[in-house]
């Protein structure tokens, strides 16, 4: 039954490969001017492939429990596949916002050019993200979590500008940078821990830790930045608002919304599948942890409010909602997890929603500077609706999905045993929320409520086609709708939690 | 097998060598021919014998009672002699195409072809006086290789090359005096120390392994003898790519070695303050020479510059005086071979086709020269360490041995590496992305010029990337071996 996992690891990696070789055969071979007219094939096998692993990779996590060894790298480095409860939700997560951006994005690559190649990487990025996923081991997962670096790169520099590649770069050295930090923490814990599989609660051998605690301790900081950078974390977050300006948007809505998540994940392993929480409570570790988290939140937020850029301020509140996520896992305690997980879902699906408005508005007006919206609900009021539906649920009123996971967020901060950062971070959150709401609020009232007649505003009347309208209001809708039936989620997320903690 | 054998192998690549220049071949067909028969000849005989290993010891002469000439295959050879006999070869067949264009091609095949028997000679030695003989050949006979060009920079590097070469000699020749004095001088997993008569003289004894370290360490173009290595880039690229890169440069990591394992003695070195000193100046090396590399925008003199951090790898895993230390040393030293031969092809192709040089000259290259740089982006990320690819598998090892020794400096060391790593991330990665994305409305027209090479040279390429993906996935059967030479073969 393993043998399942692979399927939505390498299927779309064939795929995807495929498209890119044949996409780099026919710059070979033909002129620039032959390859505008754009390749029939290329929708149906897109949408073939993303199809049937899709169906397998939510098949696989949500039929119980298996795991596949692959192979051996050396004799204690095995490759290897599993399905946990974490597992389940992250696939689900990726395997829901991934095809329906995909839906978004053939429209809008279609004015960007060089389909062929953005999609093959589109589909290789999933396979890795599922691998990711997937991974049942450390290694496994650091082997994931690099390629993802890799493929995930030519997303970022598509368009080709001097700022995407200089951005990508940026993005390419920042994530080595973490990957080669949480390395490190890999060859330590390595020595340390029983095994590198992931068991819940963690495997470290106390006997073993006895009096080493100093370089075990400094290990686990160092993964806990070095992932951390993925998922935007003080001090290298600033990869962040470099790259999502610049990639097209299809690319940095599943960038914000998936693959800094991957950061999450792996972070969620090292720390209650590896490590275990019990050995960083109460240690500088932790401490440092929730002050970094926690400055981040606040940092981005201030810095997505006065920026005005539409995707670089987008980006800044990425910047900020994940550390709420890393908030959540750093108080260590089960409501806490509950929340960060629950948050990893709703900023998935929000966050998601909000990029590809930002897209429709550069893909039918060229405009990306948040002043130059002035009216644009007047244009496409469905649009609008749908972003601000997902910005409401960002900023947590109720019964938007945003409000629930900060309420256990909040609720975690005051379980846990962390002093004055509990209340503090509470603090801290809810100003956060508050400049959310005035970073993301005014481009709807200023949408729709302005004093320029229709003729004033210069942009055209109409909504987007419906590829890119219908996921728009899909995402909109889950991220709504998870707000007012969350009991199931929540029941999932907390017994993940129990399990760990 | 017979351990004439030895001999033999050593001998007729020299041998055939010599007369090459007064040989008449009709045309370089012929020339071709002979010089890539000799070499697979050779390569199948070094096969046979490491499949067959004579277990014998070999004795030429004796210059006196102690001074003898005598040769040996033990575990660290066979590594040594298998990562020679199977690199060049290709490397016989890149140059036959890439020479093309340099002219002098048969005094350049003379030296090329002798020093492939002075280096089996090396990896063969049975003691240190041997040892000494064949690394002193060495340096000469690839002093014509690198002036090869004859222009003033080439006369001007090698000269540095051989003033570098000769002091390093000396120094190694004095600790050798050291060793003969306070212990035998063949090989001995272990060490050959008399333990009563060198505990009288510990200090002294650790200032001969200096000298004997930092003199083979020349070699290994270890700081503060590292610059050397990227002047010698000015010669034909088979040269950088095979010598500066594997067997000359290598020589040295495996004479290291034969010093640290063979003939002191783990034991004796292992916490004294020699091994701390040069276990800092190695960490050094691996930042200091990654640092340059990112300088430089010479394609060639970056690659140098990298060789010169990656080498003080392979010696941070002889430092660390452990088996795993010697696994983790051996893992680097043949992987790195594959990863950097790979590199300098791909950037020799580069200059053979079309005469850049520097790396802001490569925009746009990926789409006319596919197989060069598809095979330049795959070995630079092995190089940085992606898993799956065997640079990450020599790292780990490395790295793994560093935490098991578990000094500080130790520890030290295994963020250097990573701290190599980043960089070497830094100065490889702008090379590939300007090759495949020059950037927007980027006129292919300029370079309608650039192609791939032919199959001489594209062929070498692919075997050494599917070399490192295969050692990158299924490393078990290799360290086993590693392990057993470790453990005293």
């Amino acid at each position: 039954m393993g043998i399942w996992i692979l399927l939505p690891i390498i299927l779309p990696t064939v795929a995807g490969m495929f498209l890119l070789v044949s996409s780099f055969l026919q710059h070979l071979k033909s002129t620039e001017s032959e390859l505008k007219t754009a390749d029939s094939s290329l929708k149906p096998i897109v949408l073939i492939t993303l199809a049937v692993s899709v169906a397998a990779a939510l098949y696989v996590s949500w039929t119980g429990d298996k795991s596949i060894t692959l192979f051996y790298f050396m004799k204690d480095m095995p490759i290897c596949f599993a399905v946990d409860a974490t597992t389940a939700l992250f696939v689900t997560v990726v395997s829901v916002v991934w095809p329906l951006v995909g839906f978004y994005a053939f429209p809008y690559m279609s004015h960007e050019g060089e389909e062929k190649r953005f999609f093959g990487f589109y589909l290789v990025v999933y396979g890795v993200l599922m691998g990711l996923n997937f991974s049942g081991n450390l290694v496994t997962l650091y082997l994931f979590y690099e390629l993802m670096t890799v493929t995930s790169m030519p997303m970022v520099l598509h368009n080709g500008s001097r700022e995407a590649i200089m951005a990508s770069l940026k993005y390419l050295f920042y994530s080595m940078c973490g990957a080669y930090m949480a390395l490190f923490g890999i060859f330590v814990l390595h020595k340390y821990c029983d095994t590198l599989a992931f068991t819940e609660g963690g495997s470290l051998n106390l006997a073993l830790a006895q009096g080493n605690e100093t370089i075990i301790l400094i290990a686990v900081m160092a993964m806990l930045i070095g992932f951390g950078v993925k998922a935007g974390m003080l001090p290298l977050h600033a990869w962040l608002p470099a790259a999502h300006p610049v990639a097209p948007a299809p690319a940095s809505a599943v960038l914000s919304s998936i693959i800094v998540k991957g950061g999450v994940l792996a972070i969620v392993r090292v720390v209650y599948f590896v490590v275990g929480a019990d050995v960083i409570r109460g240690t500088w570790v932790q401490y440092a942890w929730l002050i970094l988290s926690l400055l981040t939140v606040f940092m981005g937020s201030m810095l997505a409010y006065r920026e005005p850029v539409f995707k670089k301020r987008l980006a800044y509140s990425t910047v900020s909602q994940v550390s709420y996520i890393l908030f959540g896992l750093a108080v260590l305690t089960p409501a806490g997890m509950t929340g960060a997980l629950l948050h990893v879902v709703f900023h998935a699906f929000i966050k998601c929603t909000l990029f590809l408005t930002a897209g429709i508005v550069i893909f039918k007006y060229g405009k990306s500077r948040v002043e130059e919206l002035e009216g644009i609900g007047k244009c496409m009021p469905k649009t609008l609706w749908c972003y601000t539906f997902a910005a409401l649920a960002l900023v947590g009123i109720p019964p938007a999905s945003g409000f629930i996971s900060k309420w256990y967020l909040g609720q975690g901060a005051l379980d846990a045993n962390i002093g004055i950062l509990g209340w503090g971070g509470i603090v801290v959150l809810l100003i956060s929320a508050r400049l959310t709401a005035g970073y993301l609020l005014p481009i709807t009232m200023k949408g729709f409520f302005t004093e320029k007649k229709p003729e004033e505003i210069g942009m055209k009347k109409g909504e987007p086609p419906m590829a890119m309208l219908v996921p728009l209001m899909i995402l909109a809708f889950v991220a709504m709708i998870l707000g007012v039936f969350p009991n199931g989620l929540i029941s999932y997320a907390a017994q993940i939690a129990a399990t760990v903690l | 097998m017979n351990a004439m054998m030895m001999l033999v192998v050593i001998l007729l690549p020299i041998l055939a060598g010599i007369p090459i220049p007064v040989l008449p071949f009709k045309n370089r067909k012929q020339l071709m021919w002979y010089v890539e028969g000799v070499t697979i000849l050779t390569s199948v005989l070094v096969l046979l014998m490491l499949l067959n290993r004579p277990t014998d010891s070999f004795t030429l002469f004796q210059f006196t009672e102690e001074l003898i000439l005598e040769f040996r295959l033990d575990g660290l050879g066979m590594v040594f002699a298998g990562m020679v006999a199977f690199l060049w070869p290709l490397a016989i067949l890149y140059s036959f195409e890439y020479m093309k264009h340099e002219g002098h091609e048969k005094i350049f095949f003379m030296f090329y072809t002798i020093t492939y028997g002075i280096t089996l000679g090396v990896a063969l030695s049975g003691d240190i006086v041997t040892m000494y003989v064949f690394f002193e050949m060495l340096s000469l006979v690839t002093l014509p290789l690198i002036m090869h060009t004859l222009t003033r920079e080439a006369i001007h590097a090698s000269r540095t090359y051989f003033y570098y070469m000769i002091g390093g000699a000396a120094c190694a020749f004095m600790g050798m005096i050291f060793v003969l004095n306070y212990g035998g001088s063949s090989f001995v997993m272990g060490g050959t120390l008399d333990m009563a008569k060198a505990g009288e003289n510990v200090n002294l004894v650790l200032i001969g392994y200096l000298m004997c370290f930092c003199g083979f360490g020349v070699k290994t173009a270890m700081w503060p003898c590292s610059a050397w290595l990227p002047k010698a880039g000015v010669a034909p690229t088979p040269v950088t790519a095979l010598l500066h890169a594997v067997a000359v440069v290598k020589t040295g990591a495996f004479a290291t070695m034969r010093v640290t394992y063979y003939t002191f003695g783990t034991e004796f070195l292992r916490g004294t303050w020699a091994q701390n000193l040069l276990m800092v100046l190695i960490i050094f090396t691996i930042v200091y020479g990654c640092s340059r590399g990112l300088k430089e925008t010479h394609l060639k003199r970056r690659l140098a510059w990298s060789t010169v951090s990656n080498l003080s790898y392979i010696l941070f895993g002889v430092i660390l005086m452990t088996p795993a230390g010697l696994v983790g040393a051996l893992s680097h030293m043949i992987f790195h071979a594959a990863m950097k031969i790979c590199l300098f092809f791909c950037a020799g192709a580069v200059i053979y086709k079309t005469g850049r040089n520097y790396v802001y000259e490569l925009d746009g290259f990926g789409r006319k020269m596919p197989c060069v740089f598809v095979c330049f982006t795959l070995s630079g990320l092995a190089l940085m360490g992606l898993p799956g690819m065997c640079g990450f598998i020599s790292k780990w090892n490395l790295a793994k041995a560093a935490m098991e020794s578990g000094t500080l400096l130790a520890c030290v060391g295994s963020v250097a590496l990573l701290i190599s790593a980043l960089l070497t991330a830094l100065y490889i990665m702008p090379v590939s992305v300007r090759a495949f994305f020059p950037g927007k409305g980027f006129d292919y027209e300029k370079i309608s010029d650039v192609k791939d090479p032919n199959w001489m040279i594209c062929v070498p390429l692919v075997l050494l990337v599917i070399v490192i993906f295969y050692f990158g996935l299924h490393a078990q059967p290799i360290i086993d071996a590693f392990q057993m030479v470790a453990s005293g073969m």
